[in-house]
């Protein structure tokens, strides 16, 4: 008993021992950093200041997978020859004030060193990192917010209209500095989905935009050194055009083409997405993250993207071994057998990307199309059961989805806390004499080829605007929903088109009705539902007056009390401050959004892959990616070779 | 023969302005502008589309003018200033792009000319003088074989076949150590590397057409009283041959050889794409697809005006090569 007694006292002293241990070592790391070999040189020779200089006080430690890694080598990956910019924007550029861990399960501080959120979800504390730098060097400080609140945000020419990240109610952010590290976010009403939203890509405006550089081209800090600049550059006319010439929301082409540009990315451009072979980036010496040896992060020296005209060469390069990494244009079911047999010539494994939307595959009825008899019978909850019954969704997946998928209608991935199987399910056994059941009820009057009329005698005809986009073959979905319609008396035409032409219609409530795939399978269902309510005017379109009057109710048309109803659950959602509230409103909205049941979803869709060289170590297997959430980009830091290259 | 190339260059005039209107409606037709196409990436990247942006810049890129007015800039600006108009989604002056990108294609275009002229001449005239031997049916199947494969087929074959089995780096010119270096030896012959797979498979169509034109052609000369006269009088059979009926039945290739300056803009778009050449073809198609409507409409002109030339060029040399053709 002693012994055993003496026993503990002794394993509890050396831990006791070890946690002091660990404190001494872990301060003593603070105070001594370690950089990428390559910069050692300019080090010495005086053209960077030294490494601890360079970081900020509390550098963002990265929590490691594999462990701490090795520097060097230079990463190949690819991007299409144009209009693929996002490619850039989801490796190297997703740097934000707040950012969600990898698991996409929580928001932490990222940039902002700590965050506070007040308890009516109206106001929001950020405190950032002291001694972080933009790329050149210079400090970044809440000027630089300053500097894009007021000067670009608030500028009616810079920005005509406020982003929705940082509007609610109509009313864009008050955003005020409280000292030289800290800065304030204030809102009129509640918004207790900020952080969240503030941590997807499209929270990236506070912290792009630096001062020092930027301030020459805004009419505020140089009217008179403006026109000698407009003068040097054919390609822009007023100092609006020039500004935005050198930095642009959302980063379209522009931000890819200036290599002036400071960020406060892992990598600086070196060679611009212009119209060269290539695109490339090094490291970037002020980067602001290290790893739990106190190594400056990134690992990797340089990455290079070849810039190819067509996914096909993609393809066959990365099988040739010429790359170290890609997923984008080639991770789908067209390439994936070539790509896994060519794993060992290609030096390459699989890493599942969980890039799951809330369907593959959706009918959207348009709800307020211009023709009423149409909008009437689009509108009746039967109708939309009924077509959803008709369809025999196995069929669908096993033969264009080669077996990839399931059954379900537009809900939240079984993964996710929110699942619930009712509203993932409900109205998809496929039951065509119960279909016509229904339909009988609603247009009993049929022509002489089968085809049921609508009230005014006339066939009842859907026009369905079918683009092939996003490789999920939705030309041969629709030929066998045809099919099945057909078989319950609904005709069915199909109107193959592009996704511009597609685009234009919607924005003008044209179509009848589409098929496209829907976001909100995951947690980004919290911030845009536009699968589940008319929401805001982006791709998913089936009541375009109905969201319009949800933005703004003096716009658009009133929609009647159940969808308003629904409109009002979701505000509830957006209003709640604490977690746990947040989560059971958001539960009540998605109930009511499946007992509205707007939209026909066909298939839950299956992860997707990206592929990763076999000598890269600290690659998150099973990372999420949605639209908005732009992974991988923040964990490439820590991505590194084990073999010198 | 000067007067005659004068007044076809003052005909070119209304020609050209008549292409230039046909080429502006041709790229406003389909729905939608290059802003709908900015639009679809901001809500593919999680965006959402605001109107007041739209709008705004709709009306900085001079989208909300209408048709007319918008071509009357785009001509002022050309024919005012040399001024060709801004590409909308690369920020950057048309002229600029198309110029860094023409010199390939005028190199991809002359040896892929060079290749086809060496290899189809002398095949279609053993084809006609050998007609109906083994010889001749081989070539026949081959041509009409080359001619009925679609030429992006045949790229990504070649290409797969070069990757998998022997191991080469495919698509572009250059390797990757290369493609931002300056011009060195070791650059010209990586370019020579590479190069001759995109010649061979662009040139392999139109190949087998002109093998068989040379074919056809020369059958028909060669059946003529004259040819029978000079046999009779004793001059060797190569010296006839080359002398009279090959001359003459070169006369098709030589008329078409015009063609080759606008094929240098537009030719094998599809087999630039997928072989990803830095040509002005992936850039043209890229245009079309984005609605990038300035850089789109000037290499459509260019190419009226490359075909208007090279036509022009191709009837100067028809009257040199060919005695009984006048210009007049």
């Amino acid at each position: 008993m002693n012994y055993q007694r003496k026993l503990r006292g002794l394993v509890l002293s050396t831990g006791l021992a070890g946690i002091i241990m660990q404190g001494l070592i872990g301060t003593a790391f603070a105070q001594t950093f370690n950089q990428s070999p390559t910069l050692q040189e300019q080090v010495t020779s005086g053209a960077l200041p030294d490494v601890a200089a360079r970081l900020p006080e509390k550098p963002f430690v990265e929590t490691m997978i594999d462990g701490v890694g090795t520097y060097g080598g230079t990463l190949r990956t690819t991007i299409l020859a144009n209009g693929d910019q996002y490619n850039l924007t989801r490796t190297i550029a997703n740097e934000l004030l707040v950012r969600w861990d990898p698991k996409w399960s929580k928001v932490e501080p990222s940039l902002a060193e700590s965050f506070t959120a007040s308890d009516d979800a109206t106001t929001y504390t950020f405190t950032l990192r002291k001694g972080l730098r933009w790329s050149d060097g210079q400090p970044i400080t809440v000027d630089d917010i300053m500097f894009w609140y007021e000067d670009v945000f608030m500028n009616p020419a810079l920005t005509p209209a406020k982003s929705p990240t940082f509007t609610v109610a109509g009313k864009p952010v008050k955003v005020r500095k409280v000292d030289e590290q800290t800065v304030e976010f204030k809102f009129d009403a509640p918004y207790g989905l900020f952080l969240q939203q503030l941590a997807y890509g499209q929270g990236h405006l506070p912290v792009i935009y630096p001062k020092h550089y930027l301030s020459q081209f805004h009419e505020k800090y140089n009217k008179d050194g403006i026109p000698a600049l407009l003068k040097a550059n054919p390609a822009v006319s007023d100092w609006v055009s020039l500004f935005n010439s050198k930095i642009s929301l959302t980063f379209q082409p522009a931000y890819w083409q200036n290599l002036d540009l400071p960020t406060l990315n892992p990598w600086i451009l070196t060679v611009p997405y212009a119209d060269g072979e290539r695109v490339a980036a090094k490291r970037n010496p002020f980067y602001w993250k290290v790893d739990s040896a106190g190594n400056q992060l990134p690992y990797i020296d340089n990455i290079t993207w070849a810039k190819l005209d067509d996914p096909q060469l993609m393809a066959l390069k990365m099988t040739s071994g010429e790359f170290d990494f890609a997923f984008r244009h080639i991770n789908n079911s067209t390439f994936k057998s070539v790509l896994f047999d060519g794993q060992e010539t290609g030096n390459y494994r699989f890493v599942d990307v969980k890039d799951l939307p809330a369907n593959d595959a959706v009918i959207l009825l348009n709800l307020n199309s211009n023709d009423p008899v149409k909008r009437k019978v689009f509108q009746n909850k039967d109708f939309r059961i009924a077509l959803s019954k008709a369809i025999n969704r196995q069929e669908i997946i096993d033969l264009v989805y080669v077996g990839q998928g399931a059954p379900a209608q537009v809900a939240v991935q079984p993964e996710h806390e929110l699942f619930n199987e009712k509203e993932a399910t409900q109205y998809t056994e496929y039951d065509p004499a119960a279909a016509n059941a229904e339909l009988d009820k609603l247009m009993p009057n049929k022509d002489g080829e089968g085809f049921r009329l609508d009230e005014t005698g006339k066939r009842f005809t859907i026009n369905f605007m079918v683009a092939d986009v996003f490789g999920l073959s939705y030309p041969d979905v629709m030929q066998m929903v045809q099919q099945y319609a057909r078989d319950v008396g609904i005709d069915i035409q199909i109107r193959t088109t592009d996704r511009a032409r597609l685009n234009t219609m919607w924005s003008a409530n044209e179509q009848d009705a589409y098929i496209w795939n829907c976001v909100g399978g995951l947690s980004e269902v919290y911030t845009d539902p536009r699968c589940y309510m008319p929401f805001q005017k982006a791709d998913i379109f089936f009541a375009v007056r109905w969201a319009e009057w949800y933005a703004n109710p003096a716009t658009g048309e009133e929609p009647p009390e159940n969808i308003k109803a629904l409109m009002a659950a979701y505000d509830k959602v957006n209003a709640a401050v604490t977690d746990d509230d947040r989560k059971a409103k958001m539960k009540e909205f998605l109930s009511l959004s499946a007992e509205n049941f707007l939209n026909i979803g066909i298939s839950r869709p299956m992860p997707k892959y990206m592929m990763v060289s076999k000598d890269l170590k600290n690659v998150v297997d099973g990372i999420p990616i949605t639209g908005n959430l732009w992974h991988p980009a923040p964990t490439l830091s820590q991505w590194y070779f084990d073999k010198a290259r | 023969m000067l007067r005659y190339i004068a007044k076809r260059l003052v005909f070119a005039i209304p020609t050209l302005f008549a292409v230039s209107i046909i080429a502006f409606i041709i790229i406003q037709l389909p729905p939608g502008d290059y802003l709908t196409t900015l639009m679809a990436d901001w809500a593919s990247q999680g965006g959402a589309v605001e109107a007041g942006t739209v709008a705004a810049m709709r009306e900085r890129y001079g989208l909300d003018q209408p048709i007319y007015f918008q071509y009357y800039k785009w001509m002022a600006g050309i024919l005012l200033h040399g001024d060709f108009g801004i590409s909308f989604e690369l920020g950057k002056p048309v002229t600029e792009l198309i110029w860094s990108r023409l010199d390939f294609s005028l190199m991809l275009s002359l040896l892929t000319l060079c290749f086809v002229w060496a290899v189809a001449i002398p095949i279609g005239i053993l084809s006609a003088v050998r007609q109906y031997s083994i010889t001749d049916y081989t070539v026949t199947f081959l041509a009409f074989f080359f001619l009925a494969v679609p030429d992006f087929l045949m790229a990504l074959s070649a290409m797969y076949v070069m990757s998998v089995y022997f191991g080469q780096s495919v698509g572009g010119l250059f390797s990757p150590q290369y493609v931002d270096a300056g011009w060195s030896f070791g650059k010209l012959l990586d370019l020579a590397n590479h190069v001759w797979l995109p010649v061979i498979v662009i040139g392999l169509g139109s190949l087998a057409a002109l093998v068989r034109i040379m074919r056809a052609n020369l059958l028909d000369e060669l059946s003529k009283p004259y040819v029978t006269t000079a046999r009779a009088k004793g001059m060797s059979e190569f010296e006839l041959l080359i002398r009279y009926p090959v001359r003459l039945a070169l006369n098709p290739l030589i008329s078409t050889l015009g063609w080759i300056l606008p094929a240098v803009i537009s030719g094998e778009i599809i087999v630039s794409v997928v072989m990803s050449l830095p040509t002005t073809g992936p850039l043209l198609l890229r245009a079309l697809l984005a609605q990038d409507m300035y850089l789109a409409g000037s290499l459509i002109l260019l190419i009226s005006v490359l075909t208007i030339i090279g036509t022009l060029i191709s009837d100067i040399l028809l009257a040199m090569t060919d005695p009984r053709i006048r210009l007049t």
